[in-house]
């Protein structure tokens, strides 16, 4: 979508949006509480800072992202290669992946809310839930697609099953992982927030929360800055890894 | 040991109810396991009694209605404005140095992030809701629609060229039944995702009827019953509709191989 002969001129808009944005609140026609002056959203974002309170929210929301999407991410590869080579593993486990794939994340909130109640627990389930459905169905259909030749070839040489996997069905597998890994990254993300404005005593969904509950609408702002900021970090730093984990691919993807 | 094994064979579709089975069977083992678990799980029993009483008092049937009116409604305005947006993009490369910069810098917030957002400014009701599903559903139809329409063979605009065709009747006759396909596809993961933030929605802002709001109040009732019932109900509706959109799609394109 971007092209990249023109650069600069894709920060026209931003930076008119953002001047229309300060005209408006200017203005005074809206009172600053509804449609706070970016100046506003800086400063409470410098304050949240300095007082170290942004800092506290977002160790608690990488604490739940890393320990529930790092699990459910691992976990889904491991579990999607073995049913996509064990024919045991798919009749048994396929039909009831399916089946809670068609569930929205977020459905199970208020469920797990009253099973394990609204402690770290949930958080990290249900953020392992998104990121092990995901990725899980990622790696089964790309170790699916792996041709059949490449076994075989595998079976001539008599190579070890460890071998196979790890330099036959892995490489093979890596580009459609990732796009699995990127799309369970952006869920997972998405599903903590709403977890957190829902039932949390920290963590960047709960301080927006606060705002709302306060109508500290340039706290809300600030926590909206920031996880969009934060959700398109990893999605880069996942890209980059992508790039160098597939030189093969990489004049394509870059 | 050879019946043994015979036997097994023939059953051997029956796997994949195996784990499922076992859940229940264990779930409502541990609904059975006194007061504390009696508070967490809920017996067959209950959420049999509790889908009767749901059906008999109407409230499952109003709030399926309004959530997937909402999820619909939501897809409709999210589409059009998105397959309107994209086309443009598509054809004019002014709008598309305005445009796409705005869409990708404003897509990075997760959805649900914006739920403070519009609850301060719109407040905790359906047109928040609306918003919310409307630009779930806005999101991929965008993107489909203007790849779909730059991928266009460009032997087929230089068609219209010899034919000295208006850029509207190359758009209308050339370039959007070629993209159809494409946006199409488009349209159904915003069907998708508008069900999600239906759903997602309803549970994040307080007032009103739906599925989500539904849950809600169970969950403040302790009712476990009621949850597992909707939630099992929200996964068949979004299939049924996954399900319709493809059976659509084979109906409209199968001219062309998807």
């Amino acid at each position: 979508m971007m092209d990249k002969r023109l650069g600069w001129v894709f920060f026209i808009s931003p930076v008119f949006l953002i001047l229309t944005w300060w005209l408006i609140a200017r203005s005074g026609q809206y009172s600053a509480d509804v449609l706070v002056p970016p100046k506003d959203v800086l400063l409470t974002l410098a304050e949240l800072y300095q007082s170290g309170e942004l800092a506290m929210h977002l160790k608690a929301s990488f604490y739940r992202l890393g320990a529930g999407f790092g699990l459910g991410a691992a976990g889904g590869i491991l579990f999607g290669i073995l049913m996509a080579t064990s024919k045991q593993v798919e009749a048994f486990f396929l039909p009831l992946f399916q089946a809670l794939r068609q569930v929205p994340t977020i459905t199970l909130i208020p469920i797990l809310i009253l099973l394990l109640g609204v402690d770290e627990a949930f958080k990290v389930i249900i953020v392992f839930k998104a990121a092990f459905l995901t990725v899980g169905l990622a790696a089964y259909e790309a170790t699916k697609g792996v041709p059949k030749n490449y076994f075989e070839v595998a079976k001539v040489y008599d190579l070890p099953k460890k071998t196979i996997y790890t330099r036959i069905v892995f490489p093979a597998i890596i580009p459609q992982l990732f796009t699995g890994l990127r799309i369970a990254f952006s869920r997972s993300w998405t599903i903590l927030v709403a977890a957190e404005l829902l039932a949390s005593d920290s963590g960047v969904g709960q301080m927006m929360q606060f705002g709302r509950d306060t109508f500290r609408m340039d706290i809300v702002m600030v926590g909206v800055l920031i996880t969009g900021v934060v959700g398109f970090s990893i999605d880069r730093m996942m890209k980059l890894l992508e790039i160098r984990m597939i030189p093969w691919q990489s004049v394509r993807a870059g | 040991m050879d019946l043994l094994v015979s036997i097994l064979k023939r059953f051997s579709w029956l796997r994949g109810w195996v784990p499922p089975v076992v859940i229940l069977i264990a779930w409502d083992f541990m609904a059975r396991q006194g007061a504390s678990h009696a508070y967490a799980f809920a017996t067959f029993v209950q959420i049999a009694t509790g889908l009767q009483e749901l059906l008999g008092s109407g409230e499952l049937q109003t709030n399926a209605y309004a959530s997937i009116l909402r999820a619909l409604l939501g897809l409709l305005i999210g589409a059009s404005i998105g397959f309107a947006t994209g086309s443009l993009m598509a054809f004019s490369r002014i709008v598309n140095v305005i445009v796409s910069p705005l869409y990708h810098a404003i897509r990075q917030v997760p959805l649900m992030g914006l739920v403070p957002i519009f609850a301060l400014w719109y407040g905790n009701g359906d047109t928040s809701k609306l918003i919310l599903v409307s630009l779930s559903a806005f999101y991929p139809v965008v993107l489909a629609t203007y790849e779909a329409m730059q991928q266009v063979d460009g032997k087929y605009r230089e068609v219209g060229l010899v034919l000295k065709l208006s850029q509207w009747n190359v758009f209308r006759k050339i370039v959007l039944p070629a993209a159809m396909p494409q946006i199409f596809t488009g349209f159904s993961f915003a069907l998708a995702f508008a069900w999600l933030s239906t759903i997602g929605s309803e549970i994040l802002f307080t007032a009103g009827a739906g599925l989500g709001n539904l849950m809600m109040n169970a969950q403040d009732a302790s009712r476990m019953d009621i949850l597992i019932i909707v939630t099992v109900l929200i996964g068949v509706l979004g299939y049924s509709m996954n399900v319709l959109i493809r059976k659509l799609g084979n109906h409209l394109f199968n001219w062309r191989t998807l």
